[in-house]
Protein backbone atom coordinates (compact mmCIF):
# COMPACT_ATOMS: atom_id res chain seq x y z
CA UNK A 1 0.00 0.00 0.00
CA UNK A 2 0.96 3.63 -0.28
CA UNK A 3 0.96 6.21 2.49
CA UNK A 4 -1.97 8.64 2.79
CA UNK A 5 -1.25 12.27 2.01
CA UNK A 6 0.69 14.41 4.45
CA UNK A 7 2.79 17.52 4.27
CA UNK A 8 6.55 17.32 4.74
CA UNK A 9 8.76 19.79 6.50
CA UNK A 10 12.53 19.52 6.66
CA UNK A 11 13.42 21.10 10.00
CA UNK A 12 16.40 23.44 9.83
CA UNK A 13 17.16 23.15 13.53
CA UNK A 14 15.72 21.73 16.74
CA UNK A 15 13.81 24.91 17.63
CA UNK A 16 12.15 24.91 14.21
CA UNK A 17 11.00 21.30 14.72
CA UNK A 18 9.73 22.04 18.25
CA UNK A 19 7.77 25.09 17.05
CA UNK A 20 6.01 23.17 14.29
CA UNK A 21 5.26 20.20 16.51
CA UNK A 22 3.82 22.50 19.19
CA UNK A 23 1.44 24.06 16.65
CA UNK A 24 0.15 20.86 15.06
CA UNK A 25 -0.93 18.06 17.38
CA UNK A 26 -1.16 15.62 14.49
CA UNK A 27 2.34 16.27 13.22
CA UNK A 28 4.80 13.43 13.69
CA UNK A 29 8.59 13.49 13.93
CA UNK A 30 10.46 11.64 11.20
CA UNK A 31 14.01 10.59 12.06
CA UNK A 32 15.16 7.37 10.34
CA UNK A 33 11.60 6.36 9.55
CA UNK A 34 12.26 2.62 9.70
CA UNK A 35 9.22 1.99 11.92
CA UNK A 36 7.20 5.03 10.86
CA UNK A 37 7.35 4.41 7.09
CA UNK A 38 5.95 0.84 7.30
CA UNK A 39 3.15 2.20 9.51
CA UNK A 40 2.46 4.96 6.96
CA UNK A 41 2.66 2.57 3.98
CA UNK A 42 0.19 0.23 5.68
CA UNK A 43 -1.96 3.22 6.69
CA UNK A 44 -1.82 2.30 10.35
CA UNK A 45 -0.89 5.91 10.89
CA UNK A 46 -1.95 9.02 8.94
CA UNK A 47 -0.38 12.18 10.38
CA UNK A 48 -1.07 15.61 8.88
CA UNK A 49 2.57 16.53 8.70
CA UNK A 50 5.97 14.85 8.97
CA UNK A 51 8.69 16.93 10.53
CA UNK A 52 11.97 15.55 9.23
CA UNK A 53 14.64 16.09 11.89
CA UNK A 54 17.22 13.82 10.26
CA UNK A 55 19.29 16.67 8.81
CA UNK A 56 19.61 18.61 12.08
CA UNK A 57 23.29 18.62 13.01
CA UNK A 58 24.67 17.81 16.44
CA UNK A 59 22.02 15.28 17.44
CA UNK A 60 24.04 12.16 16.71
CA UNK A 61 26.79 12.58 19.25
CA UNK A 62 27.96 9.60 21.33
CA UNK A 63 29.99 10.44 24.43
CA UNK A 64 30.73 9.67 28.06
CA UNK A 65 29.11 12.19 30.38
CA UNK A 66 29.07 12.04 34.22
CA UNK A 67 29.21 8.23 34.60
CA UNK A 68 26.76 7.74 31.76
CA UNK A 69 27.02 6.91 28.10
CA UNK A 70 25.08 9.52 26.16
CA UNK A 71 23.72 8.48 22.76
CA UNK A 72 22.32 11.31 20.64
CA UNK A 73 18.85 10.66 19.22
CA UNK A 74 19.94 10.71 15.57
CA UNK A 75 22.79 8.21 15.92
CA UNK A 76 21.81 5.31 13.67
CA UNK A 77 22.00 1.74 14.93
CA UNK A 78 24.96 1.25 12.57
CA UNK A 79 26.67 4.35 14.04
CA UNK A 80 26.24 2.97 17.57
CA UNK A 81 27.43 -0.52 16.61
CA UNK A 82 30.65 0.78 15.06
CA UNK A 83 31.38 3.36 17.77
CA UNK A 84 34.50 2.80 19.86
CA UNK A 85 33.15 4.53 22.98
CA UNK A 86 30.16 2.16 22.92
CA UNK A 87 32.39 -0.85 22.29
CA UNK A 88 34.66 0.07 25.21
CA UNK A 89 31.95 0.98 27.69
CA UNK A 90 28.75 -0.84 26.74
CA UNK A 91 29.71 -3.83 24.56
CA UNK A 92 26.38 -5.56 25.26
CA UNK A 93 24.63 -2.70 23.42
CA UNK A 94 26.27 -3.87 20.18
CA UNK A 95 25.05 -7.45 20.70
CA UNK A 96 21.53 -6.21 21.38
CA UNK A 97 21.54 -4.04 18.24
CA UNK A 98 22.53 -7.08 16.15
CA UNK A 99 19.04 -8.36 16.93
CA UNK A 100 17.41 -5.16 15.67
CA UNK A 101 16.23 -5.81 12.09
CA UNK A 102 18.84 -6.06 9.32
CA UNK A 103 21.93 -4.08 8.20
CA UNK A 104 20.10 -1.92 5.62
CA UNK A 105 17.50 -0.94 8.22
CA UNK A 106 20.14 -0.32 10.89
CA UNK A 107 21.88 2.07 8.48
CA UNK A 108 18.87 4.37 8.62
CA UNK A 109 16.99 3.59 11.87
CA UNK A 110 17.94 5.87 14.76
CA UNK A 111 18.49 5.23 18.44
CA UNK A 112 16.20 8.05 19.57
CA UNK A 113 13.54 7.02 17.08
CA UNK A 114 13.32 3.52 18.50
CA UNK A 115 13.19 4.90 22.05
CA UNK A 116 10.51 7.48 21.19
CA UNK A 117 8.35 5.18 19.07
CA UNK A 118 7.90 2.87 22.08
CA UNK A 119 7.16 -0.33 20.18
CA UNK A 120 6.53 -2.92 22.91
CA UNK A 121 8.34 -5.54 20.81
CA UNK A 122 11.47 -3.43 20.32
CA UNK A 123 14.69 -4.09 22.21
CA UNK A 124 15.86 -0.54 22.99
CA UNK A 125 12.92 0.63 25.14
CA UNK A 126 13.35 -2.52 27.27
CA UNK A 127 17.09 -1.90 27.49
CA UNK A 128 16.50 1.69 28.59
CA UNK A 129 14.16 0.49 31.35
CA UNK A 130 16.48 -2.37 32.38
CA UNK A 131 19.51 -0.09 32.69
CA UNK A 132 17.63 2.73 34.41
CA UNK A 133 18.43 5.10 31.54
CA UNK A 134 17.33 8.72 31.40
CA UNK A 135 15.59 9.94 28.26
CA UNK A 136 16.39 13.57 27.47
CA UNK A 137 13.66 15.50 25.68
CA UNK A 138 13.68 19.06 24.43
CA UNK A 139 10.62 21.30 24.17
CA UNK A 140 9.39 24.88 24.32
CA UNK A 141 10.35 25.10 27.99
CA UNK A 142 13.82 23.68 27.47
CA UNK A 143 15.16 20.23 28.26
CA UNK A 144 13.91 17.69 30.76
CA UNK A 145 15.09 14.25 31.72
CA UNK A 146 12.65 11.37 32.16
CA UNK A 147 13.53 8.04 33.73
CA UNK A 148 12.83 5.26 31.21
CA UNK A 149 10.51 3.42 33.63
CA UNK A 150 8.26 6.50 33.76
CA UNK A 151 8.54 7.21 30.02
CA UNK A 152 6.47 4.30 28.68
CA UNK A 153 2.76 4.41 29.44
CA UNK A 154 1.22 1.89 27.07
CA UNK A 155 1.05 0.76 23.45
CA UNK A 156 3.21 3.28 21.49
CA UNK A 157 2.35 5.72 24.26
CA UNK A 158 4.92 7.78 26.16
CA UNK A 159 4.94 10.71 28.56
CA UNK A 160 6.41 12.98 25.91
CA UNK A 161 4.48 16.24 25.47
CA UNK A 162 3.22 17.54 22.13
CA UNK A 163 6.00 20.12 21.82
CA UNK A 164 8.80 17.77 22.89
CA UNK A 165 11.35 15.76 20.93
CA UNK A 166 13.73 13.08 22.22
CA UNK A 167 17.27 14.43 21.84
CA UNK A 168 19.30 11.71 23.53
CA UNK A 169 19.49 8.85 26.01
CA UNK A 170 21.80 8.57 29.01
CA UNK A 171 22.71 5.03 30.02
CA UNK A 172 24.40 4.67 33.42
CA UNK A 173 27.78 2.96 33.04
CA UNK A 174 27.87 -0.52 34.56
CA UNK A 175 29.32 -0.85 38.04
CA UNK A 176 31.84 -3.49 39.05
CA UNK A 177 30.09 -6.89 39.10
CA UNK A 178 27.07 -5.65 37.15
CA UNK A 179 26.02 -7.47 33.98
CA UNK A 180 23.42 -7.06 31.25
CA UNK A 181 22.32 -10.38 29.75
CA UNK A 182 19.52 -10.89 27.25
CA UNK A 183 17.92 -13.10 24.67
CA UNK A 184 14.81 -13.24 22.56
CA UNK A 185 12.80 -15.79 20.62
CA UNK A 186 11.82 -14.86 17.08
CA UNK A 187 10.77 -16.75 13.99
CA UNK A 188 13.55 -15.40 11.79
CA UNK A 189 16.73 -13.49 12.60
CA UNK A 190 15.94 -9.78 12.64
CA UNK A 191 12.19 -10.17 13.06
CA UNK A 192 10.40 -8.64 15.98
CA UNK A 193 10.61 -11.01 18.94
CA UNK A 194 7.75 -13.24 20.07
CA UNK A 195 9.17 -12.67 23.56
CA UNK A 196 12.41 -11.21 24.82
CA UNK A 197 14.16 -10.59 28.13
CA UNK A 198 16.84 -8.17 29.23
CA UNK A 199 18.22 -8.83 32.72
CA UNK A 200 20.26 -6.38 34.75
CA UNK A 201 22.22 -8.48 37.22
CA UNK A 202 24.48 -7.62 40.11
CA UNK A 203 26.68 -10.59 40.89
CA UNK A 204 27.72 -13.81 39.20
CA UNK A 205 25.78 -16.88 38.06
CA UNK A 206 25.96 -18.66 41.42
CA UNK A 207 25.75 -15.54 43.53
CA UNK A 208 23.19 -13.09 42.20
CA UNK A 209 22.84 -10.18 44.61
CA UNK A 210 20.35 -8.10 42.72
CA UNK A 211 18.20 -8.85 39.70
CA UNK A 212 15.98 -6.80 37.44
CA UNK A 213 13.98 -8.54 34.70
CA UNK A 214 12.53 -6.51 31.84
CA UNK A 215 10.53 -8.35 29.17
CA UNK A 216 9.61 -7.09 25.71
CA UNK A 217 7.11 -8.29 23.10
CA UNK A 218 5.03 -9.54 26.02
CA UNK A 219 2.56 -6.76 26.83
CA UNK A 220 1.88 -3.19 25.72
CA UNK A 221 5.21 -1.75 26.92
CA UNK A 222 8.51 -2.92 28.44
CA UNK A 223 7.35 -5.16 31.31
CA UNK A 224 9.30 -5.04 34.56
CA UNK A 225 8.86 -8.19 36.67
CA UNK A 226 10.21 -7.34 40.13
CA UNK A 227 8.19 -9.92 42.07
CA UNK A 228 9.26 -12.69 39.72
CA UNK A 229 12.89 -11.55 40.04
CA UNK A 230 12.55 -11.73 43.83
CA UNK A 231 11.00 -15.19 43.59
CA UNK A 232 13.94 -16.33 41.45
CA UNK A 233 16.42 -14.97 43.99
CA UNK A 234 14.62 -16.84 46.80
CA UNK A 235 13.88 -20.15 45.08
CA UNK A 236 16.03 -20.43 41.96
CA UNK A 237 14.52 -21.62 38.68
CA UNK A 238 11.17 -23.33 39.24
CA UNK A 239 9.18 -23.24 35.97
CA UNK A 240 5.70 -23.52 37.50
CA UNK A 241 6.25 -20.98 40.25
CA UNK A 242 7.90 -18.43 37.95
CA UNK A 243 5.21 -18.90 35.31
CA UNK A 244 2.50 -18.28 37.92
CA UNK A 245 4.28 -15.22 39.13
CA UNK A 246 4.78 -13.82 35.61
CA UNK A 247 1.14 -14.37 34.71
CA UNK A 248 0.04 -12.31 37.70
CA UNK A 249 2.64 -9.62 37.14
CA UNK A 250 2.44 -9.07 33.35
CA UNK A 251 -0.65 -8.59 31.23
CA UNK A 252 0.45 -10.79 28.32
CA UNK A 253 -1.00 -9.73 24.97
CA UNK A 254 -0.98 -12.25 22.12
CA UNK A 255 -0.24 -11.28 18.53
CA UNK A 256 -0.30 -12.91 15.08
CA UNK A 257 2.71 -15.13 15.76
CA UNK A 258 2.18 -16.10 19.36
CA UNK A 259 -0.74 -16.33 21.78
CA UNK A 260 -0.55 -14.80 25.25
CA UNK A 261 -0.21 -18.34 26.68
CA UNK A 262 2.76 -19.01 24.39
CA UNK A 263 4.38 -15.70 25.31
CA UNK A 264 4.00 -16.58 28.99
CA UNK A 265 5.76 -19.89 28.39
CA UNK A 266 8.54 -18.26 26.34
CA UNK A 267 9.04 -15.53 28.96
CA UNK A 268 9.36 -18.18 31.69
CA UNK A 269 11.97 -20.27 29.87
CA UNK A 270 13.83 -17.10 28.84
CA UNK A 271 14.61 -16.48 32.52
CA UNK A 272 16.61 -19.72 32.62
CA UNK A 273 18.16 -19.20 29.20
CA UNK A 274 19.23 -15.62 29.86
CA UNK A 275 20.61 -16.14 33.37
CA UNK A 276 22.59 -19.19 32.21
CA UNK A 277 24.65 -16.76 30.12
CA UNK A 278 26.14 -15.22 33.27
CA UNK A 279 29.68 -16.11 34.18
CA UNK A 280 30.18 -18.32 37.22
CA UNK B 1 3.91 26.69 7.74
CA UNK B 2 6.27 26.27 4.81
CA UNK B 3 5.36 22.65 4.27
CA UNK B 4 3.29 21.62 1.26
CA UNK B 5 2.03 18.30 0.03
CA UNK B 6 4.72 18.22 -2.57
CA UNK B 7 8.33 19.28 -2.21
CA UNK B 8 11.14 20.33 -4.50
CA UNK B 9 14.30 18.35 -4.10
CA UNK B 10 17.63 17.65 -5.79
CA UNK B 11 19.80 14.54 -5.77
CA UNK B 12 22.09 12.40 -7.85
CA UNK B 13 21.22 8.93 -9.18
CA UNK B 14 24.08 6.86 -10.67
CA UNK B 15 25.98 10.07 -11.37
CA UNK B 16 23.02 11.74 -13.09
CA UNK B 17 21.92 14.97 -11.44
CA UNK B 18 18.21 15.56 -10.71
CA UNK B 19 17.76 19.27 -9.97
CA UNK B 20 14.81 20.90 -8.29
CA UNK B 21 12.29 18.22 -9.13
CA UNK B 22 8.82 18.24 -7.62
CA UNK B 23 7.76 15.08 -5.78
CA UNK B 24 4.62 14.31 -3.77
CA UNK B 25 5.48 14.34 -0.03
CA UNK B 26 4.00 10.90 0.47
CA UNK B 27 5.87 9.20 -2.38
CA UNK B 28 8.55 6.79 -1.28
CA UNK B 29 11.89 6.76 -3.03
CA UNK B 30 11.43 3.38 -4.72
CA UNK B 31 8.28 4.57 -6.45
CA UNK B 32 10.00 7.76 -7.57
CA UNK B 33 13.04 5.90 -8.94
CA UNK B 34 10.85 3.40 -10.80
CA UNK B 35 8.82 6.26 -12.29
CA UNK B 36 12.07 7.63 -13.71
CA UNK B 37 12.99 4.35 -15.39
CA UNK B 38 15.21 2.88 -12.65
CA UNK B 39 13.08 -0.24 -12.63
CA UNK B 40 15.95 -2.42 -11.43
CA UNK B 41 14.80 -1.31 -7.97
CA UNK B 42 12.13 -3.90 -7.20
CA UNK B 43 9.19 -3.53 -4.86
CA UNK B 44 8.13 -6.58 -2.92
CA UNK B 45 6.51 -5.77 0.40
CA UNK B 46 6.74 -1.99 0.86
CA UNK B 47 7.19 -2.50 4.58
CA UNK B 48 10.92 -3.14 4.88
CA UNK B 49 10.76 -6.92 5.16
CA UNK B 50 11.84 -8.27 1.76
CA UNK B 51 14.88 -6.16 0.85
CA UNK B 52 14.22 -6.18 -2.93
CA UNK B 53 14.20 -2.36 -3.03
CA UNK B 54 17.59 -1.96 -1.31
CA UNK B 55 19.64 0.83 -2.90
CA UNK B 56 22.72 2.78 -1.87
CA UNK B 57 22.28 6.20 -0.29
CA UNK B 58 25.45 8.18 0.41
CA UNK B 59 27.44 4.94 0.35
CA UNK B 60 25.16 2.94 2.63
CA UNK B 61 22.55 0.30 1.80
CA UNK B 62 19.02 1.44 2.65
CA UNK B 63 15.50 0.30 1.89
CA UNK B 64 14.12 2.68 -0.72
CA UNK B 65 10.52 1.79 0.27
CA UNK B 66 11.29 3.04 3.78
CA UNK B 67 12.75 6.35 2.67
CA UNK B 68 10.57 9.13 1.30
CA UNK B 69 11.70 10.66 -1.96
CA UNK B 70 11.72 13.98 -0.10
CA UNK B 71 14.22 12.58 2.42
CA UNK B 72 16.65 11.94 -0.42
CA UNK B 73 17.16 15.69 -0.89
CA UNK B 74 20.87 16.39 -1.23
CA UNK B 75 21.93 12.75 -1.31
CA UNK B 76 23.91 10.64 -3.72
CA UNK B 77 22.04 7.49 -4.77
CA UNK B 78 23.11 4.37 -6.56
CA UNK B 79 20.71 1.77 -7.94
CA UNK B 80 21.51 -1.61 -9.45
CA UNK B 81 21.72 0.07 -12.89
CA UNK B 82 24.77 1.94 -11.62
CA UNK B 83 26.70 -1.23 -10.82
CA UNK B 84 29.21 -1.08 -13.61
CA UNK B 85 32.53 -1.01 -11.77
CA UNK B 86 35.06 -3.83 -11.80
CA UNK B 87 34.12 -5.19 -8.39
CA UNK B 88 30.43 -5.42 -9.22
CA UNK B 89 31.17 -7.03 -12.59
CA UNK B 90 32.98 -9.79 -10.71
CA UNK B 91 30.08 -10.12 -8.27
CA UNK B 92 27.65 -10.50 -11.17
CA UNK B 93 29.90 -13.16 -12.77
CA UNK B 94 30.01 -15.08 -9.48
CA UNK B 95 26.21 -14.87 -9.14
CA UNK B 96 25.89 -16.26 -12.69
CA UNK B 97 28.44 -19.00 -12.06
CA UNK B 98 26.63 -20.26 -8.96
CA UNK B 99 23.12 -19.77 -10.37
CA UNK B 100 22.39 -17.22 -7.66
CA UNK B 101 20.08 -15.30 -9.98
CA UNK B 102 17.08 -17.53 -10.46
CA UNK B 103 13.88 -15.62 -11.11
CA UNK B 104 15.85 -12.43 -10.52
CA UNK B 105 13.36 -10.63 -8.34
CA UNK B 106 15.55 -10.45 -5.23
CA UNK B 107 18.78 -9.94 -7.21
CA UNK B 108 19.02 -6.11 -7.13
CA UNK B 109 18.72 -6.17 -3.35
CA UNK B 110 21.06 -9.14 -3.01
CA UNK B 111 23.70 -7.42 -5.17
CA UNK B 112 23.36 -4.23 -3.14
CA UNK B 113 23.80 -6.14 0.12
CA UNK B 114 26.74 -8.08 -1.35
CA UNK B 115 28.38 -4.80 -2.26
CA UNK B 116 28.08 -3.58 1.32
CA UNK B 117 29.51 -6.88 2.61
CA UNK B 118 32.50 -6.57 0.26
CA UNK B 119 33.14 -2.92 1.11
CA UNK B 120 33.45 -3.89 4.77
CA UNK B 121 36.29 -6.21 3.64
CA UNK B 122 35.63 -8.68 6.41
CA UNK B 123 36.18 -12.40 6.05
CA UNK B 124 32.83 -13.97 6.91
CA UNK B 125 31.76 -17.53 7.68
CA UNK B 126 28.78 -18.96 5.81
CA UNK B 127 26.62 -18.38 8.89
CA UNK B 128 27.75 -14.76 9.03
CA UNK B 129 26.95 -14.34 5.31
CA UNK B 130 23.45 -15.68 6.02
CA UNK B 131 23.05 -13.21 8.86
CA UNK B 132 24.22 -10.32 6.60
CA UNK B 133 21.67 -11.23 3.91
CA UNK B 134 18.93 -12.01 6.45
CA UNK B 135 17.13 -8.84 5.37
CA UNK B 136 16.83 -10.00 1.75
CA UNK B 137 14.22 -12.58 0.95
CA UNK B 138 14.70 -15.05 -1.90
CA UNK B 139 11.82 -17.40 -2.68
CA UNK B 140 13.63 -19.53 -5.31
CA UNK B 141 17.16 -20.52 -4.54
CA UNK B 142 16.94 -21.68 -0.94
CA UNK B 143 19.84 -19.20 -0.43
CA UNK B 144 22.50 -21.91 -0.83
CA UNK B 145 23.63 -20.69 -4.26
CA UNK B 146 23.59 -17.05 -3.14
CA UNK B 147 25.75 -17.86 -0.13
CA UNK B 148 28.10 -19.79 -2.48
CA UNK B 149 28.39 -16.76 -4.77
CA UNK B 150 29.00 -14.28 -1.94
CA UNK B 151 31.53 -16.62 -0.35
CA UNK B 152 33.50 -16.76 -3.59
CA UNK B 153 33.39 -12.95 -3.89
CA UNK B 154 34.74 -12.60 -0.34
CA UNK B 155 37.50 -15.13 -1.01
CA UNK B 156 38.50 -13.26 -4.17
CA UNK B 157 38.98 -9.90 -2.46
CA UNK B 158 40.75 -11.29 0.62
Amino acid sequence: MKAADFSYHEAVNLQDAINIKAQDDEAVILAGGQSLLPALNMRLSSPTCLIDISKISGLNEIKIEEHTLFIGALATHSDVMSNKTVKDNMPYMIDILKMVAHPAIRNKGTHGGSIAYGDPAAELPALAVATNAEIIVSGQNGDRSINAKDFYLGLFETTINQDEIVVGIKYPLLKQGQNIVFDEVCRRHGDYAMAGLIANVMGSKNDIKDLKLVFFATGDKPDVADKTAELYLDNGYDYDKLKNSLSSEIDFAGDLNSSSEMKLHLATVLIKKVLSKLEI
Amino acid sequence: MAANNSVNISFTVNGERFNNINVPSRQHLADYLRSQGFTGTHLGCEQGACGACTIEMDGKAVRSCLVLASQANGTNLKTVEGFDDEMMEKVKQNFLKHNAFQCGFCSPGMLMTTKEILLNKKKLTRDEIRSEISGNYCRCTGYQSIVDAIEECINEIN
